[in-house]
């Protein structure tokens, strides 16, 4: 049995867990819950020793122990799948498996004879098809990520930990999953699942956690748990039993159509969406993480290449090849994914927030010293970004004044249409209101903007019609009355009206 | 107070601060340095202190930071252009073969549009196949480099062709006031166009912006390939240039004979705080690092040491510098 | 049959294949343009001729060999090259200066490029620095260290110790061969040891290596010795090769080596194997052979036609160029896996049912 009590863990101002408590018996599944940002990944990344806790305790078996280092979590017996994989793609399966745990022959070779029946038993238990000398990179993502949880399981571990491990998977490999991890609970083994999926809970688990906000919300056996149960905890809202589908009529609206979006597909992560968006108007794109937003968002900035729909991008059919063709046509970017996407960190601050602006003007005319000065103070003035000085790499500002500044960077650029991927996301709540108020004045002035954030309150604040992705396509459509926090839960679990009643039906004979 | 706010108010020439901007600057650092060396130098040979060693040191720095110019901008776009030598070096020969002994304004031009022609071409392969090919800039640069080289054996027959025009050599070796070398004249040109490029263009703002996070300049709307293909193109000219000035320094020019600023330049410009990752650095720095590398040669010059001596320091003062410079990165972190 | 195609698919996907592709194309061409050259069809197939081809280019597939190793963990010597003449000089200095026994003068040249590969190993991996620029720094420290050994050429290896590596075992087998064998045999067992599979993962992803508990820097300190043990040979090879000493040859093996074994299939860490290496080597050696038949044909059959070795060494570096490019094709298969994955994943996503 693991105990975690109280654990805190912050980046900056940001807190991710504030007294998250949770037990881990043996013998059971326990499911880890919670909505975006309720700090269950952390949690996950805590016991697997890749995050150092700033307080808190862990125990295993009533002895409180540390955690350093992913070495010192397999040596306690906790082992664990990443939802981002720590395979080596360009080795093969078998490799991949057995990495740092060869069998050996007693003259220190690697035993082929061993690790291959090893390496087959594996993959007949996972009912992994693909030959164990395949190079990783060749494989679908659903197979990379059964490999990912077999590796996990062959480290015979006492604690398994698997972190959105059904997400890629196809039907037929959740089954043999959940039937391995069955066996596994009936030997003893403690294992936490990580998902968003709810009938998986119901279908898998004995215990539930709940996190929200970076705590511990409510614990306790699932069927004690009905789905409404669930979801309130979780999101801290009653669920609505008749969410709206897609089909609102949408009423009359001023402004001139900047983007009209049919069909648009991008498997696996994109399909079928269709939205609209007006000179002026705030769109919200909502739902769980990682359930198509980015990939939709860039679709439409020709950064990945859609298969199938069409874009209207100001009356006309647009089908950008790179974003540097978008942007120019009075598109832009502004990723939440700062550090990867967006930051240019050993570049100062002036130059970052006249990035945008030297993306798209004359290459080789002369640039005066002063006008990009004078862009840049301009820049930090209206958009109140507190600075050292504007030769300070940007790297040194806090995570709410990069993303002040690379929303300033595009405001100043005045595109016709601006999207925003999750902009708020690790942003303090005084920046937050400001990047909301700078959004405000943006649209009055007649730009439209498409915002997704994790952050369902977020979305309801200041949009003025949400989209709510689950699965790559849009679950329902909120404006006007219908956009309430209970419609938004319902539909972010992917939940139209009849799907919901089945599975609510579902739980609740569970629990008889 | 803030740690900015509190940084600010300390005056720039405390001891403290003074530390922390030099350790932060890799230019400071490599003029310091070679402030450092230069003294050493002076103190083992005092004679040595004339006018003919300060010109000479003068010139070979000028060659070196402009050859290097290149170099750096490929670099800091995330790059490398192993080709330099090669393309001085054909420049070179071209320069001195189509002068051969005459002087005219036709001349140089035309010496100048082939020359700086043919760095293009040679600079437009390079980029095509970085980006196109996908293979590592290095190799591919190499492959170039050595087909350049091959070119102009076939070319010359391996001989040396032809000379250039004395007074095209005059425009370079004579000396103002018996001291400073009249290549400084090319340099107050050359100088403006690398800084206009690097820094006082929306190009050179791309340029950093590709070299320190790709993606992120791919999602803002550069044109992350045409800027990679037009780093080398640009190289390839300016290493085109220096050629022709190496020519009138040599005032002759056979194969290969700048082949050794393929690394030379490299060493200067990563010596001047430039990294290969990408995205960092300064021409100012590599300046600094060409004056570095340099005063270095001639100090183990001076020593008087046997040729194998000064190849064994020249290694060991590389692999400190490298130290040096890595652990400024650190702090910087 | 089946298992037959099966087998070729296979070898497709692996990143050897490029070089194969490539050195395939190479022979044929020399065998073609020698027998046409000669007269006599199978003259590439005379022992004498492949004999001698094997011993002199040894020391450079050796070379290759050792790059490559170092690629496998992400990093690249281009001191490679003037360490064989290091290894050279001091098998000759050693027996002739201090009156040692020559296989003294062999174990010193070996102990002294073991010290020469830590001492890189420990600047590159360990310091972190550019491992372009330590390998550029360590050209200069090598020479200088040759030079002060042996000022000039010079030396001489007794005829009964370097003409046992020169012949021919029963006529047809080069000894130079065995030697590259015995060395891609040691290869093979290092492959299958856990060592062969940490060298792949610390070159292909360090810090997922390091936790699986794998220690990168350990594991790119075994890759440096070996690969100091592996010139040491090709150096030996060498100086059984000239049967003399020259403290300033070969310097230019370093870069040749690593565009010989990019052009084999090696990728900068984590892909490709040794065979990349013997693949790309071979490559270049065969291409220049070729070249030069090529050209020694024309000048018999087009009176007046006669070009300078220039000429020669141009085409067969524009051919090197070529090379690279093939590249793309080659490893169009291995692509080809890659995208046949996502497709897969592709019509998964549209099976994918969600509940």
């Amino acid at each position: 049995m693991i105990e975690m009590r109280d654990i805190t863990k912050h980046y900056g101002a940001v807190q991710a867990l504030k007294g998250a408590s949770i037990t881990i018996p043996a013998g059971k599944i326990t499911a880890l819950l919670g909505s975006n940002g309720s700090g269950k990944s952390t949690l996950v990344k805590v016991l697997a020793g890749l995050v150092s806790p700033n307080s808190g305790s862990i125990l295993i078996n009533g002895q409180p122990v540390v955690i350093r280092s992913g070495n010192d979590a397999q040596a306690r017996g906790i082992s664990t799948a990443f939802q981002d994989l720590s395979l080596l793609p360009m080795m093969t399966v078998s490799d991949n498996l057995l990495l740092g745990n060869e069998p050996r022959t007693p003259f220190g070779m690697v035993d082929r004879e061993k690790s291959r029946q090893i390496v087959k038993d594996l993959m007949d238990r996972f009912k992994i098809r693909c030959s164990p000398q395949d190079y990783v990179q060749s494989l679908p993502s659903s197979t990379q990520s059964m490999l990912e949880i077999a590796k996990a399981v062959h480290r015979n571990p006492r604690v398994l930990l698997l972190d959105e491990a059904t997400a890629a998977l196809h039907m037929d490999e959740i089954t043999v999953l959940f039937d391995i991890l069955r066996d596994l609970r009936d030997q003893g083994l403690s294992i936490v699942f990580v998902t968003h999926r709810m009938h998986e809970v119901f279908e898998l688990c004995d215990e539930a956690v709940i996190l929200r906000g970076g705590e511990t919300v409510k614990s306790g056996p699932v069927t004690e748990f009905t789905l409404d149960d669930l979801v309130y905890y979780m999101t801290g809202q009653r669920m609505a039993h008749h969410a709206p589908g897609q089909d609102v009529s949408e009423t009359s609206r001023q402004g001139q159509a900047v983007l009209e979006v049919k069909n648009l597909s991008l498997p696996p992560r994109v399909k079928d969406v269709s939205m609209t968006a007006h000179a002026g108007e705030i769109i919200g794109i909502g739902g769980l993480e990682g359930q198509g937003q980015s990939d939709f968002m860039r679709a439409i900035l020709g950064a990945k290449h859609k298969t199938g729909g069409s874009i209207r991008f100001l009356g006309e059919e647009v089908a950008f090849r790179q974003p540097a063709q978008a942007v120019k046509a009075g598109m832009g970017l502004i990723s939440g994914e700062r550090n990867r996407e967006a930051m240019f960190p050993d570049r100062t601050i002036a130059e970052n927030i006249f990035a945008g602006n030297a993306a798209v003007g004359p290459r080789f005319r002369f640039l005066p010293k002063k006008f990009v000065r004078k862009f840049s103070e301009d820049a930090v003035k209206t958009y109140r970004i507190k600075i050292g000085s504007l030769k300070d790499a940007a790297s040194t500002l806090s995570g709410g004044n990069q993303q002040k500044l690379v929303i300033a960077r595009w405001i100043a650029v005045g595109p016709k249409l601006l999207l925003l991927d999750d902009p708020t996301k690790g942003v303090d709540i005084h920046s937050r209101l400001e990047i909301h108020q700078i959004l405000r004045e943006s649209a009055q002035k007649g730009m439209a903007v498409i915002i997704s954030a994790s952050d369902m309150d977020e979305l309801l604040e200041i949009a003025q019609r949400v989209y709510v992705f689950y699965e790559g396509r849009v679950s329902g459509v909120l404006q006007g009355d219908s956009m309430t926090q209970e419609n938004m839960v319902s539909l972010m679990m992917g939940f139209t009206n009849e799907k919901a009643d089945g599975l609510l039906m579902k739980s609740k004979e569970a629990q008889a | 107070m803030s740690a900015a706010e509190h940084r600010d108010l300390i005056p720039w020439y405390h001891p403290k601060k003074l530390l922390i901007s030099f350790r932060r600057s890799p230019p400071l650092v490599a003029f310091a340095l070679s402030a450092l060396l230069f003294l050493i130098t002076i103190l083992i040979n005092p004679k040595g202190l004339n006018n003919r060693f300060i010109g000479s040191l003068i010139l070979l720095t000028t060659l070196l930071a402009i050859s290097s110019a290149g170099q750096t901008i490929v670099l800091i776009g995330g790059g490398m252009d192993f080709s330099v030598g090669a393309v001085m070096s054909a420049a070179a020969i071209i320069a001195t073969y189509t002068m051969d002994k005459q002087d005219s304004v036709l001349i140089y031009v035309q010496v100048l549009a082939l020359s700086l022609l043919m760095g293009a071409v040679v600079g437009l392969l390079n980029g095509f196949f970085v980006v196109k090919i996908g293979l590592p800039a290095m190799i591919v640069t190499m492959a170039v480099s050595n087909i350049i080289t091959r070119l102009q054996y076939v070319f010359t027959s391996g001989s040396p062709a032809g000379w250039a025009g004395q007074k095209f050599v005059d425009s370079i070796i004579y000396r103002f006031f018996d001291l400073i070398p009249s290549i400084v004249i090319y340099a107050l040109l050359f100088v403006p166009v690398v800084f206009w490029i690097l820094n006082r263009s929306r190009f050179g703002k791309q340029v950093y912006m590709v070299g320190n996070n790709r993606q992120a300049a791919y999602l803002t709307g550069v044109r992350v390939n045409w800027v990679i293909i037009m780093t080398y193109v640009i190289s390839g000219m300016m290493s085109a240039f220096a050629g022709i000035l190496g020519a009138g320094y040599k005032a002759t020019a056979r194969v290969d004979i700048f082949g050794e600023y393929a690394f030379t330049s490299l060493v200067a410009v990563i010596v001047g705080g430039t990294t290969f990752s990408g995205g960092v650095g300064t021409y100012t720095g590599t300046i600094a690092g060409a004056l570095l590398m340099t005063v270095l040669s001639n100090l183990l010059t001076t020593l008087g040491l046997p040729q194998t001596m000064r190849d064994i320091l020249n290694g060991v003062i590389i692999i400190l510098l490298l130290m040096l410079y890595n652990r400024s990165k650190a702090v910087r972190q | 049959m089946n298992t037959l195609t099966q087998s070729v698919k296979k070898f497709r996907r692996t990143p050897a294949f490029t070089g194969f592709v490539l050195f395939t194309i190479a022979l044929v061409m020399n065998i073609l343009m020698q027998g046409i050259n000669s007269g006599t069809p199978l003259a590439f197939f005379k022992p004498a001729f492949y004999g001698s081809m094997l011993m002199t280019n040894a020391p450079f597939i050796l070379t290759t060999m050792a790059q490559s190793l170092l690629l496998i963990v992400g990093l690249f010597d281009i001191s490679i090259g003037i360490q064989l003449a290091l290894v050279n000089v001091i098998c000759i200095m050693v027996p002739q200066e201090l009156g040692l026994p020559i296989w003294a003068g062999w174990l010193a040249a070996m102990g002294a490029n073991l010290l020469v590969s830590a001492a890189f190993g420990a600047c590159s991996s360990l310091l972190r620095l550019p491992a372009m620029l330590v390998g550029y720094a360590f050209t200069f420290i090598i020479k200088g260290v040759n030079v002060s050994i042996m000022s000039k050429p010079q030396g001489k290896v007794p005829k009964e110790v370097y003409l046992p590596y020169q012949t021919l075992i029963g006529g047809v087998l080069p000894v130079a061969l065995l030697v590259i064998v015995a060395i891609f045999l040691m290869w093979l067992l290092i492959k299958r040891r856990p060592l062969g599979k940490h060298l792949y993962a610390v070159g292909g992803n360090p810090r997922n290596a390091y936790a699986a508990g794998i220690s990168p820097v350990k594991v790119q300190m075994q890759a440096n010795l070996l690969k100091g043990f592996i010139v040491g040979v090709g150096g030996i090879c060498l100086t059984l090769m000239n049967a003399s000493g020259n403290p300033l040859q070969a310097e230019d093996y370093g870069l040749r080596s690593l565009i010989a074994c990019i052009l084999g299939g090696m990728g900068f860490g984590g892909w490709g194997s040794m065979a990349c290496g013997v693949f790309g080597a071979s490559f270049f050696v065969l291409i220049q052979n070729a070249v030069y038949y090529f050209f020694s044909y024309l000048s018999k059959v087009i009176t007046g036609f006669a070009v300078s070795t220039y000429w020669q060494n141009l085409v067969s570096d524009v051919i090197l160029l070529l090379g690279l490019l093939v590249t793309i094709i080659t490893a169009r298969e291995q692509r080809k896996t890659l995208k046949e994955g996502l497709f897969n994943q592709f019509k998964g996503g549209e099976a994918r049912v969600s509940r």
